[in-house]
């Protein structure tokens, strides 16, 4: 191998064919091409005529140099040019490669995979051999796979096969067995290269120390990823509130901020947050609020990117999603009144998915709770109140309901009261009363039950009250219209104590009897920390999936073993028991790598004598392949020319060069052009292909995150729409209203959400030209995830757009019965109205011209590139989302028919003429 | 092969009337032919019925006329004769040349041309023969076809010249070929004929690009049969001199013709085959 800075050469003695080049020069030019022969008849009265001009004819010059490129092309690529080759690899003995491939090689594997193979490349061609050292465990041992002398080709065989391990290196074992091996010790210098992970271990196992000790084999040079590039470790959440703090720890200071994302069972991603940097810059952290029904979901949370390891993903089990809730209930002692009893009440309100206990408190506490309830009946004597103190300092939640017994018991200093409570109780309303049955204040923002609609018919009779000058511990969740507290509450510990001053039966408020004390449980015990229950004599938990090292779940592996139950949980994610679910199905738990990861440390500097380099992009470039494909292409050229210049080339191909050029050149740009059109540009001029298809339109807000959620959501709509009606829709395409015309667009999709900001002048203007020449403009005021009454103001847009008053959609409106018969129009949302032109007016075939909502419509059609759903609707189910794809349907159906439907308003009395 | 070349010359030849070539000396040398001479004589169309006449053969009586007569009656037909036309095409390699394509070789050419007049003649009566062949003059459609199966064949001499052969006096001969062997060796195969008393017919068929030497460049060009190539650096430079070279053999193909009395003719395989057939037809039935 020769150099020439950063050319080389791999088979220099090919060169020696440019001596050659003269040669040919001097033969080429000596040997003109041959005649072109025809033949013929009146070849006499030829020969007859005088001196025929019988000049040399000599190679065309271009020919020659056509011929001498090739030729040079053939003798460069002979002698396998590269760059950045790097010179030849230090020493003579074999190459060692000692590769990390702990987890913390997932985040770029490609580029180490990439390393070996250029390395493995450089040996094959000096001819030396390889060693492989990888100094993760392999499954199922405690230590780092022997070293091995190998050929390069069976080197590269197994590069190809080795993948990051999800548990951590064992560098120390490693570093040992590659000093013990004999195949070194007999060998010349060895070059070895350390392709490390970046990140540090504690002394005496740090990349640094342990290079050290390999000195005497040969030159050393270790290779670090860049900071950017190295692992990430997300920490199993910490739950407060409805909010999961996430911990993001890395070796080196987080420059970009890092996105968690919390993946639901099917694989839906159901949240996302952003963790900043806290202290020290190598630690984030994320706040991840969800709504207790998607937090019960949960799968697992992991980081937002490409560079996952089976450090950045933490699976959940049902920790984080149990939340069992015990009812104490004294043994019954004779026949219950089911409508009279608050436990019935309760029941009621708590059941569903979440699991209802009822019994003795000392029972209740003797497992895993989250919440515990106690009634105005239930006593709570001595012992059992220190238990349930000593609970809820741990992070249980204890909900209290004050009726008269409790009343009648009030004013002693009870700790398991928020607040201390007055003698006696005030009754509102009634015969006796002065006062009317009060009613609900708005919550105060600090209270969880913030976003709760208030029903207008909830009336409290019979209260609680609370001792005045409250202590300052104590908030109030909910008060009455009069300022007395109805719910107060204490943090305890870790733990809630959470009194309701009026009993959870009907006698005291019809609160019991609303859906709101339903919604009110629910968030009072969303509170709660999970729990999960593993008996220290439950059997062994076998491996269900196990992470691989890029954090990915799959089948279980042989080599995984299962985890005594005593153990779980204590430091034992590793070769043997890889992270990943473990026990049985209904009772799984989750092993995470991160929860016992130490904080990762930067690799630190290097002792001196040994060399240190990225996995930076200097790839080497091999031109052989490029030089060897010139010369054929050039010999084909030559072939060409030749034959065009004896004449054997078809009269037509020499007489229309330029057409055949020229025909050329329109295919390549034609090719080159087709991924314009794909982008389909509405601007300028170039909207020639909407006018062939029939598509969908969403306004652009700039805003690109509300973009990307209206062209999926249309997306998603038009493939539903294909494939259950006779409409075929193109893919939907966003428009700038202020720009582009709108002509083309049976239906625009105007996502007013709360992030979307006012069109311009110029927008509005076209908006209004576009709805006077038969549009129709769908707002949707809920987008992105807004709700109700959070984007923009429908009055003002209505003001701007020059619009008709609107009404709610009625009764047998076309909009309804255009494709399924619909009476409700749910989106993400489902209990917004919906409102549109007064039609009757027979004007655009009375198709109203706007339709707006605050339903969210585009989020709930929103698919995938799987044509998975992408967000969940709200609240929820199925069929919610189907109805949000049928109102979807009878919305294009609409727009494009028109009021053909409203036929259908008379069906019923059509039918009933008949029927007679 | 043979019936599509046999069609297409019908087809060409059926826009003329059927030719009558003129005989003018219509003595001992022309056979029994469809020409009815307008007078009594061996034929096969009735002329005339005459009396009995001692010495007259029985066999000549119309019986049926005698029967109701009270005469016997002889039934005499009008003498009919033939021409005998002597028909060649040059068939050697030299012929089979075209510079396109998109057009026929000139021995395609000259074989639809022999073909077309001989159907001509044939509907006219005339006998038929190709020179060389070793069948005499036929008349019909007989010797026609079997005429276009001998073309197909080829079995007929490959020669540039047609080679001199006794033929009746007054015979007609027609001569299609490209005509390009030396002007003396032409001279003296018309003469030969022209001794033995018969009259002929000379067409030239060439290739447009052997009148116009197309080519460009250095060519080299090859003989077809056998005369040896010519290398050729500039054929534009000798383009001119060329062109001359052809006029003046040409000019004296034609002065070879008049010379012995017959006719001669040009046509280009580019030009239909119709014009020149037209020209032989008026040469052949035009008196001389």
């Amino acid at each position: 191998m020769i150099g020439l800075g950063p050319l080389s050469f791999a088979v220099p003695l090919a060169l020696a064919g440019l001596l050659a080049l003269p040669a040919l020069w001097w033969l080429l030019r000596a040997v003109p091409p041959r005649p072109r022969q025809v033949r013929f008849p009146p070849l006499r009265v030829l020969l007859g005529l005088s001196s025929p001009d019988h000049s040399v004819e000599r190679t065309p010059p271009w020919l020659l140099a056509l011929r001498l490129v090739a030729v040079l092309c053939l003798v460069l690529g002979a002698a396998h040019p590269l760059w950045n080759a790097g010179g030849p690899l230090p020493g003579t003995g074999p190459i060692v490669l000692v590769v990390d491939d702990g987890w913390a090689a997932g985040a770029d594997w490609p580029s180490r995979q990439r390393m070996m193979a250029e390395l493995t490349g450089r040996a094959e061609r000096e001819g030396r051999r390889v060693v492989l050292v990888s100094t993760a465990p392999a499954p199922g041992r405690s230590d780092p796979p022997p070293p091995r002398l190998m050929d390069a080709s069976e080197a590269r065989d197994r590069i190809t096969q080795l993948a990051p391990k999800p548990w951590e290196t064992r560098r120390d074992a490693a570093v040992e067995a590659l000093r013990g091996f004999p195949g070194l010790a007999a060998a010349p210098p060895a070059a070895i290269y350390w392709l490390s992970d970046g990140l540090g271990q504690a002394e005496g196992r740090s990349v640094g120390a342990l290079a050290q000790t390999l000195r005497p084999l040969g030159s050393i040079e270790v290779r670090v990823p860049e900071p950017s590039a190295s692992a990430t470790i997300v920490r199993p959440p910490e739950v407060a509130g409805d909010t999961l703090h996430v911990i993001v720890q890395q070796a080196s200071p987080v420059a970009a901020e890092p996105i968690i994302h919390a993946i639901g069972e099917d694989g839906r991603i159901v949240g996302h947050a952003l963790a900043r940097p806290i202290t020290g810059e190598r630690t984030a952290q994320a706040a991840l609020t969800l709504p207790a029904e998607l937090r019960n979901r949960l799968a697992r949370i992991e980081l937002a990117s490409s560079d996952r390891t089976a450090g950045s993903v933490v699976l959940l089990d049902h920790r984080w999603q149990r939340r069992p809730v015990g009812i104490a209930a004294p043994r019954a002692v004779g026949g219950e009144v089911p409508l009279l009893s608050e436990i019935h009440y309760l029941e009621r309100a708590l059941e569903g998915e979440r699991e209802v206990r009822r019994g003795e408190v000392a029972d209740l506490l003797g497992r895993e709770l989250a919440a515990l309830v106690l009634t105005d009946e239930s006593p709570v004597d001595g012992d059992v109140r220190q238990r349930i103190e000593r609970w809820v300092t741990e992070g249980g939640i204890l909900v209290r309901f004050a009726g008269p017994r409790l009343a009648a018991a009030g004013g002693r200093d009870d700790a398991l009261l928020p607040v201390p409570l007055r003698p006696g109780d005030r009754v509102l309303g009634g015969a006796l009363a002065w006062r009317e049955p009060a009613k609900f204040a708005p919550f105060p923002t600090w209270s969880p039950f913030v976003g709760l609609e208030l029903p207008a018919d909830v009336e409290v009779y019979r209260q609680v009250l609370a001792e005045p000058g409250m202590n300052g511990q104590a908030q109030t969740w909910a008060e009455l219209d009069d300022g007395t507290p109805l719910v107060t509450a204490r943090g305890q510990g870790d733990g809630w104590l959470v009194l309701f001053h009026v009993s959870a039966g009907p006698d005291g408020s019809s609160l019991p009897l609303s859906g709101l004390f339903m919604q009110m449980l629910e968030r009072i015990v969303g509170l709660g920390r999970g729990v999960s229950e593993v008996r220290t004599d439950a059997p062994p938990l076998a491996p269900i999936r196990v992470l691989d090292g890029f954090g990915n779940l799959g089948p279980a592996p042989s080599t995984a073993r299962p985890i005594p139950a005593e153990v779980f949980g204590q430091n034992v994610a590793g070769p043997l028991h890889p992270p990943g679910l473990y026990g049985s199905e209904g009772h799984v738990r989750a092993l995470n790598l991160s929860e016992t990861l130490p904080h990762p440390e930067p690799i630190g500097p290097m002792p001196g004598g040994i060399s240190v380099a990225g996995y930076g992009p200097t790839p080497e470039i091999d031109f052989r392949p490029w030089l060897l494909g010139l010369a054929l292409a050039l010999v084909l050229i030559d072939l060409a020319a030749s034959l065009a210049l004896r004449g054997l080339l078809p009269r037509g191909m020499i007489a229309r060069p330029r057409r055949i050029a020229g025909a050329m050149v329109a295919a390549a740009l034609t090719l080159a052009t087709v991924p314009a059109w794909a982008q389909q540009v509405v601007a300028d001029g170039s909207a020639m292909p909407q006018t062939l298809v029939t598509s969908l339109a969403y306004l652009r807000t700039g805003n690109a995150e509300l973009d990307a959620v209206s062209r999926v959501g249309l997306r998603g709509l038009s493939l539903v729409v294909n494939r259950r009606t006779a409409v075929e829709l193109a893919d939907p395409v966003g428009v700038d209203p202020a720009t582009d015309e709108l002509a083309f667009f049976p239906l625009v999709y105007w996502p007013a959400g709360p992030t979307a900001p006012m069109p311009s002048e110029a927008a509005m203007r076209n908006l209004r030209a576009y709805m006077a020449g038969g549009g129709t403009v769908v707002i949707d005021t809920g987008a992105a995830g807004g709700g109700a009454g959070q984007g923009l103001d429908l009055r003002q847009l209505a003001q701007a757009l020059d619009l008709p008053p609107l009404v709610p959609v009625y009764e047998d409106h076309v909009l309804g019965r255009a494709y399924y018969l619909l009476a409700r129009f749910p989106g993400r949302f489902a209990d917004g109205t919906v409102w549109v032109e007064r039609t009757g007016e027979h004007v655009h075939d009375g198709v109203s011209r706007i339709i707006a909502g605050s339903n969210d419509w585009a989020s709930a059609w929103a698919l995938d590139d799987e044509l998975r759903p992408l967000f969940p609707v709200i609240p929820g189910g199925e069929r919610q989302r189907e109805l949000a794809y049928r109102f979807g349907i009878n919305l294009v159906m609409y727009v494009l028919t028109g009021s053909y439907k409203s036929d259908q308003v008379h069906l019923p009395a059509i039918m009933e003429r008949l029927r007679r | 092969m043979t019936s599509g070349l046999f069609h297409r010359a019908e087809a060409v030849g059926a826009q003329l009337p059927p030719l009558l070539v003129a005989a003018e000396r219509v003595a001992a040398t022309v056979s029994q032919g469809v020409h009815g001479r307008r007078r009594v004589g061996p034929g096969e169309t009735f002329w005339q019925y005459r009396r009995y006449q001692p010495g007259d053969s029985t066999q000549r009586i119309d019986w049926r006329l005698s029967a109701r007569s009270r005469h016997v009656f002889l039934r005499q037909t009008e003498w009919e004769a033939a021409q005998s036309v002597w028909l060649w095409r040059d068939a050697s390699s030299s012929m089979d040349y075209r510079s396109r394509t998109s057009w026929p070789t000139k021995g395609d050419r000259a074989d639809l041309l022999l073909l077309a007049l001989a159907s001509l003649l044939a509907r006219g009566g005339e006998h038929i023969a190709l020179l060389g062949d070793d069948r005499g003059p036929a008349p019909g459609r007989t010797a026609l076809k079997r005429m276009a199966a001998s073309l197909e064949r080829g079995s007929v001499s490959d020669e540039s010249l047609p080679r001199p052969a006794p033929l009746p006096r007054f015979a007609t001969l027609v001569i299609i070929g490209d005509l390009l062997a030396p002007l003396e060796d032409l001279a003296a195969t018309v003469a030969a004929f022209a001794r033995q008393g018969v009259s002929g017919h000379i067409l030239q068929v060439l290739d447009p690009a052997e009148e116009t030497l197309p080519f460009a460049g250095r060519v080299r060009f090859l003989g077809t049969e056998g005369e040896g190539e010519a290398l050729i650096g500039r054929v534009e430079n000798v383009r001119p001199a060329y062109v001359a070279a052809m006029a003046a053999h040409r000019a004296g193909v034609a002065r070879i013709a008049r010379a012995a009395g017959w006719s001669f003719a040009q046509h280009h395989t580019a030009r239909p085959a119709e014009a020149a057939l037209l020209a032989l037809y008026l040469a052949l039935s035009i008196p001389r």
